[in-house]
């Protein structure tokens, strides 16, 4: 039993490396324009066909389809932004309305070009085991978490040290304050955009490679992405990682020792629970004194 | 340096600027005065471009400043704080200020920095967390320095002084006319304090119901039957 349990939280944590890929974008667009991106999980599953379709059509390894996954999720992230930022009233919720609509163009879309069918790599190298220990894992988990830590390492030293970086957390922390500090909002809000958009692509690749992708697959990695988001403490990236392995584990776990059936349940549970507890996210704490 | 040229600002039916015309030179400290709901910070909105009038024009250094959107306008020079602190969340109290410089100036220079942050005794707070690390009293001097980082030719201050103690407001006062003295800007600003505004600015604007009511020295306005009026209610005897 204890190896079970140990074998839950290893994929458990891989597991969470490749939701915070989804997560941080919706995070970062979040956090900076107010708006939740709901077809943000589309456009993550968008970048993950692109993997398929380098895959079936060029008979290349789904890794070779990542320049393709994130200009493309990059480009339908850029027009998520060019539209909601002609919202002029009530922006917070027609934006809702806005991306929602714009993820159920994308399924549908996807159904039409790929039909309906489940997809998943044919890559065997991908697909192979990797030991660690007594832990096993496919070799596309271990490169998707790996490419997680690496791109939240990097997002958040962008967001740290570089000058847009730096405009980014202004804007997300008082737009009126950074905008009469010099800081141009639209083009600090574009570019939280589309590097939420290079994330998706990247996403999407890992999902693939690990998983199976469907076309009505997208709602459900919006609704994970923003349990995720909130749970982590909007403007948090070292939250969103932190809840997405807690996400992760969770989900692992309930499947060990209970059933499939109910893992979604468990991460909604899980969701709740923190919000009761600390209602403004697991890394919300400094943004409640202020 | 500022004109404003008939300005009107309309929230639905209410009119909470009318027709206010306002002329400020480069190197002047002027007090903006008012009871509540007077207009002021929305003045101040119309200024550094937050807020469009529906009639009247605002001229900064001769140019006609209008169709510039807000962050615009701080890179044209006009600084500004607001009643409220507004730091910037997980920066550092330097972060806040290199980024002000940075978008507002265009420029980086750290010696430049250094100096506002000793200039508004912030030097020791420089690295603490600026939206979690700083007393009222910081948060205020903070606002200013963020603002004088832009490097502003004419500086909006919106109430800095409320909610000092009386020691605080001193020390405070102090400050302002040291920056109105080191870096030659034109600093306009709102207070409600009479016995404040009189002896910081030689002259004092005050507006009531969105309109100026009074434009003079401390004494002239002060001894206006129409201001006084305005704060007591009666007629002056």
């Amino acid at each position: 039993m204890a190896e079970l349990i140990l074998q839950a939280l290893y994929s458990g944590l891989l597991n969470g490396g490749v939701y915070a890929l989804m997560a941080i974008g919706l995070a970062l667009s979040f956090g900076t324009m107010r708006v939740i991106n709901l077809a943000h999980g589309e456009l993550v599953l968008l970048a993950a066909y692109m993997a398929y379709v380098v895959e079936s059509r060029l008979d290349l390894s789904p890794l070779a389809a990542i320049p393709l996954a994130m200009a493309v999720a990059c480009a339908g992230s850029a027009l998520v932004y060019l539209l909601v930022a002609r919202i002029r009233k009530n922006r917070e919720l027609n934006s809702l309305m806005l991306s929602f609509a714009i993820g159920i163009i994308i399924t549908n879309a996807v159904l039409l070009i790929w039909s309906g069918d489940i997809h998943s790599t044919g890559s065997v190298s991908l697909q192979e085991a990797v030991q660690l220990g007594s832990l096993y894992s496919m070799r596309s988990e271990l490169y998707g978490f790996l490419a997680s830590l690496v791109l939240v390492t990097l997002l958040w030293q962008w967001l740290a040290k570089s000058w847009y970086g730096r405009a980014v957390r202004a804007v997300s922390s008082q737009r009126d304050a950074a905008k009469l500090m010099g800081i141009n909002p639209a083009k600090t809000e574009l570019i939280s955009f589309l590097v939420a958009g290079l994330l998706a692509g990247c996403a999407g690749v890992a999902l693939y490679s690990s998983s199976v992708i469907q076309p009505s697959l997208g709602h459900a990695l919006t609704v994970k992405a923003f349990i995720i988001t909130v749970l982590a403490g909007v403007g948090s990236v070292p939250g969103v990682l932190a809840a997405s392995v807690l996400l992760g584990i969770t989900e692992a776990l309930t499947v060990t020792l209970w059933s499939s059936a109910v893992q979604e349940l468990a991460g909604m549970l899980l969701f709740l629970l923190v919000l009761f507890v600390l209602p403004n996210g697991l890394f919300g704490a400094a943004r409640r004194r202020a | 340096m500022l004109e404003l040229a008939n300005v009107t600002v309309q929230f639905g039916g209410l009119s909470a600027v009318k027709d206010v015309s306002l002329r400020m030179g480069s190197d002047e400290m002027v007090g903006l005065v008012g009871p509540n709901g007077a207009g002021k910070t929305t003045l101040f909105n119309v200024i550094s471009g937050l807020v469009k009038p529906i009639h009247g024009r605002v001229l900064f250094d001769g140019v006609d400043v209008m169709h510039e959107p807000d962050y615009k306008r701080a890179r044209l020079g006009l600084g500004r704080t607001f009643q409220i602190p507004q730091p910037m969340h997980e920066l550092t109290v330097r972060e806040n200020l290199v980024v002000a410089q940075r978008f507002g100036a265009g420029r980086v220079d750290a010696a430049r920095i250094d100096e506002i942050l000793e200039l508004l005794q912030l030097t020791e707070q420089a690295g603490r967390d600026a939206a979690t690390g700083l007393a009222l009293q910081e948060l205020k001097r903070l606002e200013v320095a963020k603002a004088l980082a832009t490097e502003p030719k004419l500086l909006l201050l919106d109430e800095v002084l409320a909610g000092l103690e009386t020691q605080g407001k001193r020390l405070f006062m102090e400050k302002l006319r040291e920056v109105h003295a080191r870096y030659r800007i034109g600093i306009l600003i709102i207070e409600h304090d009479i016995e404040t505004i009189s002896s910081l600015c030689p002259r004092v604007v005050v507006l009531d119901f969105g309109q100026i009511i009074a434009d003079g020295t401390p004494q002239q306005v002060f001894n206006d039957p129409a201001v006084i009026r305005s704060y007591t209610g009666v007629e002056h005897a």
